[in-house]
């Protein structure tokens, strides 16, 4: 804004090339969205049903992507650099659980006495070993960086995105009998988990009731995800807002050095804000793997740009605001998935993105002026 | 460690492993190479007095450097192809390339060394004159040696040439742009709609790859227009995402339909071939070569070599321009730079578009001489490789841009296939099933790119050649936060 008083002081005349830019921003996605989106509600009306299993399949979407979202937020809020390795830790957190899955041989025929304990072993053991992943990334390749330009993390960040994305690729050689072959026979290809969760439809029996004119498929699959996640994200808020050390974090993020005067320790702080991401990660790279039954070693590019959108749409640094923009990208790329087509999605999400980030910096609930960019 | 040591033995290294992966006659060229790095690197370090004095030095260096290459290839020649090819024998040739490797190394690295002594601008002047003596007489070096490189070299170059593009917006200007390869998919695509059958314009090659540039400046400020209000991490996520859109669009715009108000205009309309891509692109014409042609990459090495000098001079006058020095004072202070009078919007859009003129340029000359074009080859991990090239370098200094670009791209191109090749014929026989089938080439390039991300922001931010204002400015930082940095530092 500096630059526009320096001209206008300066008595020219210029070209509001910002305006320019905006109006032409917005007459291409009016082209480019309004109008195929008329056809899009037309279709929805037609066909409710559809339209309710999407809205499902977008609230589980948007349960996962708020859960990695934490990751962004939570860093972003300290120490204020976009950490562009999360979604490769929670592609590490897949590949993780798929392994134990293996080891612990768990299959469609385990009866669920044992499945049950198992699985919530598998995602505590997940949980806390991408929380460390996390914490040692932030250890090896941002602490020096804290004092440096604001872009030589984010340069290193995109370094440790592409070393652990080739770490997912290797991981897929990795085939000791102990496994029982859950890799299977190549090494780039997704990988398959067996469906360990209950696939029947509660809702079935509404349709008894009600007829064939409310058949919605609600599984049981969708509901452990969507109260999984729910729970977590809960239990992280409560962290934050209720414990001392969650009081800890909230006053680095607002003033690093104040808070250090007042005998906090920045370094243990800013840790905790990686582990408790890497934790959340983790615990969706899990979920995602049972929920959708693959896991490849491109996944993280993709989940870790629809959260970190998530979390600039919500306000960066704000949790409820993250948790809010999961859902609302995880709803958005679930009907443009059904409605537009799955290849478009991600132009979509990022459309999405550039436009808040030069319309509203601040995203939904951040506080006005709060442009940290 | 002493800087001579350093020199040879950087030049050493380099040459030692060239010809250990390569092996057959690429000792030659190890052997030129190792010369060049040493005989280049002990001249920038000790000072001499007479061009034989230099000589002296150079070549004692060099032939040190020369000692790995000899090693090199005989640990190949005789220790590695046995295992390799059993009946193949040719240890006559293992000898000659390891001792013309040994001779070309100190050869060189004591011309570089005597060169240096001349008074103070000619030094550099020959010091230039060698290098590009080199690379003219490669094509003839290739086809003496049986090298058989030069199809990988092509594309090198063109690479290179689009690193000191996006030099040109993140060294120069500041701005990090993650989406650069988003306008070699501009320039590429607009080629290809142009001089091929596709649409049915055939247009020459040679008016194609203006009007490629010229779109692709257009793209660029169209893109860069939206970013003006944002700085740093933000602007270089939207750039991302642009860089994600283009490729994207590409891929889908086979089937376009446009509806307007119940009318069908345009009904399954194929623009951009979809994921098959576009092809054949027409190729340059020129009297007495005649088109040029895919299976003789002489014609092409020598126009993409011209395109080059031409990119480095213009881009060497744009740096010392008034346009540059803006886009400097832009980086180290935008606030500064525009209460002296700069025009930050313009200063930022000509950044944008004049790196993407490069970046036009460099994909209409890659359609043409691949002869086609596909969406993937604009992914996410292409303009991440390019920021790998400008980092690794040195932001900012355009011969840092060239080696750095050099040795990221030979490495991709050239190293890990031969590393790759090698390794598997080596485990063939045995009995773990991992190292046979994993492949070098593909399944360590990402993490080559990454590591170089990280290990250079860590340990050498300024790159290997930094410029002098960039490495200033990095340091500088230090001191500005002096207070925090304490601060951090009492609670370890």
């Amino acid at each position: 804004m500096a630059t526009q008083s320096a001209r206008t002081s300066a008595g020219q005349r210029t070209i509001p090339w910002v305006w320019i830019s905006r109006i032409g921003i917005v007459i291409f996605f009016v082209l480019f969205l309004l109008v195929p989106l008329i056809g899009v509600v037309q279709e929805m009306i037609a066909n409710p049903q559809l339209l309710a299993r999407q809205l499902i399949i977008g609230l589980t979407n948007g349960a996962y992507i708020a859960l990695i979202a934490m990751g962004y937020t939570l860093v972003y809020g300290i120490v204020e650099m976009i950490n562009f390795a999360h979604g490769e830790v929670y592609m590490i957190g897949a590949f993780l659980a798929l392994t134990l899955v293996g080891i612990f041989d768990l299959t469609e025929k385990t009866p669920y006495s044992i499945r049950v304990p198992m699985l919530l072993l598998i995602l505590v053991i997940t949980m806390f070993c991408t929380a460390m992943l996390n914490v040692a990334i932030e250890r090896l390749a941002y602490r020096r960086l804290r004092n440096a330009s604001k872009l030589a993390p984010l340069i290193s960040a995109i370094g440790v995105s592409f070393v652990l994305q080739n770490a997912g690729l290797l991981w897929g050689y990795l085939r000791f009998p102990a496994m029982h072959g859950i890799m299977g026979n190549n090494a780039v290809a997704p990988k398959s988990f067996p469906s360990l969760l209950p696939n029947d439809n509660i809702l079935e029996g509404l349709t008894a009731v009600f007829g064939e004119n409310f058949k919605i498929r609600l599984a049981g699959k969708d509901l452990i995800v969507v109260i999984v996640s729910v729970s977590l994200l809960i239990a992280l808020y409560l962290f934050i807002q209720r414990t001392k050390l969650g009081k800890a974090m909230r006053a680095t993020a607002q003033d690093r050095s104040a808070a250090e005067l007042m005998g906090i320790d920045v370094n243990r702080t800013i840790s905790l804000a990686f582990l408790l991401g890497g934790a959340m990660a983790g615990a969706a790279g899990l979920l995602v793997g049972l929920y959708n039954g693959t896991a490849v070693f491109t996944m993280g590019f993709t989940a870790g740009l629809r959260s970190f959108t998530a979390a600039v749409l919500g306000g960066i640094g704000n949790i409820a605001g993250a948790m809010l923009g999961g859902l609302l990208i995880g709803l958005i790329s679930a009907l443009s998935d059904q409605y537009l087509s799955a290849k478009w999605t991600n132009a979509v999400v990022f459309g999405i993105l550039v436009i808040i980030l030069v319309f509203r910096p601040m995203g939904l609930l951040g506080e006005e002026g709060g442009q940290k960019a | 460690m002493n800087k001579t040591t350093r020199a040879w033995l950087t030049g050493g290294i380099f040459g030692g492993l060239i010809a250990l992966i390569s092996g057959g006659l690429v000792g030659f060229l190890a052997g030129i190479i190792a010369g060049m790095v040493t005989g280049l690197l002990v001249a920038k370090h000790v000072v001499q007095r007479t061009p034989m004095e230099g000589f002296r030095r150079g070549a004692q260096n060099g032939l040190i450097a020369g000692m790995f290459v000899l090693v090199g290839q005989l640990l190949r020649g005789l220790l590695i192809n046995p295992i390799i090819d059993p009946h193949h024998a040719g240890l006559h040739a293992v000898y000659t390339a390891a001792l013309g490797g040994l001779v070309l190394s100190g050869l060189v690295a004591g011309l570089f060394g005597a060169v240096n002594t001349l008074p103070a601008p000619r030094n550099r002047a020959w010091s230039v004159g060698l290098i590009v003596l080199l690379v003219l007489a490669y094509p003839w070096l290739d086809q003496l040696l049986e090298l058989r490189f030069m199809n990988e070299i092509i594309p090198v170059i063109v690479f290179v040439l689009m690193a000191l593009g996006l030099n040109i917006v993140v060294g120069y200007a500041g701005l990090l742009d993650l989406g650069y390869a988003a306008f070699f998919a501009i320039g590429a695509y607009t080629t290809g709609l142009l001089a091929s059958p596709h649409l049915g314009v055939n247009m020459s090659i040679w008016i194609a790859i203006w009007i490629s540039a010229a779109v692709a400046a257009i793209f660029g400020l169209i893109l860069g227009a939206p970013t003006l209000p944002l700085r740093g991490d933000y602007l270089a996520i939207v750039t991302l995402g642009f860089g994600e859109i283009v490729p994207i669009a590409v891929n889908n715009l086979d089937k376009l339909n446009i509806n307007i108000l119940g009318y069908n205009v345009v009904k399954d309309f194929d623009l951009t071939g979809g994921s098959k891509g576009l092809n054949p692109i027409g190729r340059p014409w020129l009297p007495f070569i005649g088109e040029f042609r895919a299976d003789s990459p002489i014609p092409w090495y020598y126009l993409i070599l011209i395109i080059m000098a031409f990119s480095i001079f213009f881009i060497m006058r744009l740096r010392d321009s008034r346009i540059g020095r803006a886009w400097m004072a832009m980086r180290e202070d935008e606030l500064a730079a525009s209460s002296m009078g700069i025009d930050i919007v313009r200063t930022k859009l000509m950044a944008f578009s004049m790196g993407a003129t490069f970046s036009g340029f460099a994909g209409a000359f890659y359609g043409s001489y691949i002869s086609a074009i596909f969406p993937s080859s604009f992914a996410f991990d292409v303009s991440v490789m390019l920021l790998c090239m400008v980092i690794l370098g040195g932001m900012g200094n355009i011969t840092g841009v060239i080696v750095g670009g050099l040795i990221i791209q030979l490495a991709d191109r050239l190293f890990l296939p031969q590393l790759s090749q090698l390794v598997q014929k080596l485990f063939e026989k045995s009995d773990i099933a991992v190292l046979k089938e994993l492949n070098f080439a593909s399944d360590f390039r990402v993490l080559l790119f990454g590591l170089t991300l990280v290990i250079m922001m860590n340990i050498r931010p300024e790159g290997l050649l930094p410029s002098a204002d960039v490495r200033a400015e990095l340091h500088s930082g230090d001191d500005d936060d002096a207070v925090v940095a304490t601060g951090v530092k009492q609670t370890v």
